[in-house]
C-alpha cells in the first residue's frame, strides 16, 4: 500500500520511527520513510539519535546469568 | 485395537526418554538469553532467579506440549511471563493511562536544547544507572513488551503470543512504554525543566 508523508513528511516521520527501527515497515513505508530522511537532516539526525539510544539501553540493561543457576536449572530436568 | 509386540513398549519409551533429553538440552540452551529477558522483568535478581527456577521446572514437566519445530525461546518466554503474572509480582495493576504528551523525538530535543548536540554520543551524557533506573520506572504492562522487543529481540508477532495480546496492544504499549523511558531518561540527564 502507498503511504503518503505530506502534508506533514517531519510529523509522519516521526511516526514511523518505531516500526522503522523495530523492522516492522512494510516496503513501500520504508521506501518512503528512506527518502524522506536522505533529505532531511532534522529527522536524519534524531533517527540516528534514537538507533544509538536503542543500542546503549539495551547494552546498558543487559546482566548476564549467574553461573550457578545454569546448574541449578540442569539439576530441575527428570532423571533418566 | 493396535497390537503391540513386547519389544515396542521399550522401545516407545526409549524414544520418548530421548526426545525429552533433546528439549531439556535445546531448552538449558536458551537459558542464557531467556535469562536476559526475566531479569528486566523483575525488580531483583533473586526474583529473575526465582522465576528461572519456576520456569524450567514446568518446562520439564510439560514438555510434551511444546511442537517441536516452532519458536522454544518464545514458548519458555510464554511460560515465564505468566507465572510472573500468577505470583502477582505486578504491583502496578493498571497502565499509568496519564496522558504523555511527549513525542519520540522528546529526549533528542532536550538534549539539543541543553546543548549537546552531538547526537551519536549517547553514552556521553547517559550512565548505565540511569538506563537501569528508567527502564524499572516503566509500568509493568508497557516494560514486559519493551523488553521483550528491545532486550529478547522478539518481533511484534511474536511478543503478542508471549503476552497473550492483541498486536495492536504490543505496538501501543511499544510506543507508549518508549516515551515514558525517554521522559525518564531526561529526567535523570537533563532534569525535568530544562
Amino acid at each position: 500500500m502507498a503511504v503518503s508523508f505530506e502534508p506533514d513528511p517531519c510529523a509522519k516521520c516521526e511516526e514511523v520511527l518505531q516500526p522503522y527501527l523495530d523492522r516492522e515497515l512494510s516496503d513501500a513505508e520504508r521506501a518512503e520513510a528512506e527518502r524522506h530522511l536522505d533529505g532531511c537532516s532534522y529527522c536524519r539526525k534524531r533517527y540516528r539519535f534514537e538507533a544509538e539510544l536503542r543500542r546503549f539501553v539495551r547494552q546498558a540493561v543487559v546482566e548476564e546469568m549467574p553461573p550457578d543457576l545454569k546448574a541449578k536449572l540442569a539439576a530441575l530436568r527428570t532423571p533418566l | 485395537m493396535s497390537e503391540t509386540t513386547p519389544e515396542a513398549e521399550p522401545r516407545k519409551l526409549a524414544e520418548e526418554a530421548r526426545d525429552r533429553v533433546r528439549f531439556e538440552e535445546e531448552a538449558l540452551a536458551l537459558a542464557d538469553q531467556v535469562y536476559r529477558v526475566a531479569r528486566r522483568l523483575v525488580s531483583t535478581r533473586e526474583e529473575a532467579e526465582d522465576l528461572m527456577q519456576e520456569t524450567y521446572a514446568r518446562a520439564f514437566r510439560s514438555w510434551q506440549s511444546y511442537q517441536p519445530g516452532t519458536n522454544l525461546r518464545a514458548w519458555l518466554l510464554r511460560i515465564l511471563t505468566n507465572l510472573n503474572i500468577d505470583r502477582g509480582r505486578r504491583v502496578q495493576r493498571s497502565p499509568d493511562m496519564q496522558p504523555l504528551e511527549e513525542g519520540d523525538y522528546f529526549l533528542y530535543n532536550k538534549l539539543e536544547e541543553a546543548g549537546d548536540t552531538d547526537e551519536e554520543r549517547v553514552d556521553r551524557r547517559l550512565s548505565q544507572d540511569d538506563a537501569v533506573a528508567a527502564l524499572s520506572e516503566v509500568p509493568h504492562d508497557f516494560r514486559d513488551v519493551l523488553v521483550l522487543v528491545d532486550i529478547g529481540d522478539f518481533s511484534y508477532a511474536d511478543a503478542a503470543q508471549i503476552l497473550d495480546i492483541p498486536i495492536g496492544t504490543v505496538m501501543s504499549r511499544l510506543h507508549r512504554g518508549r516515551r515514558i523511558l525517554k521522559r525518564e531518561l531526561a529526567d535523570r540527564t537533563v532534569g525535568s525543566n530544562v
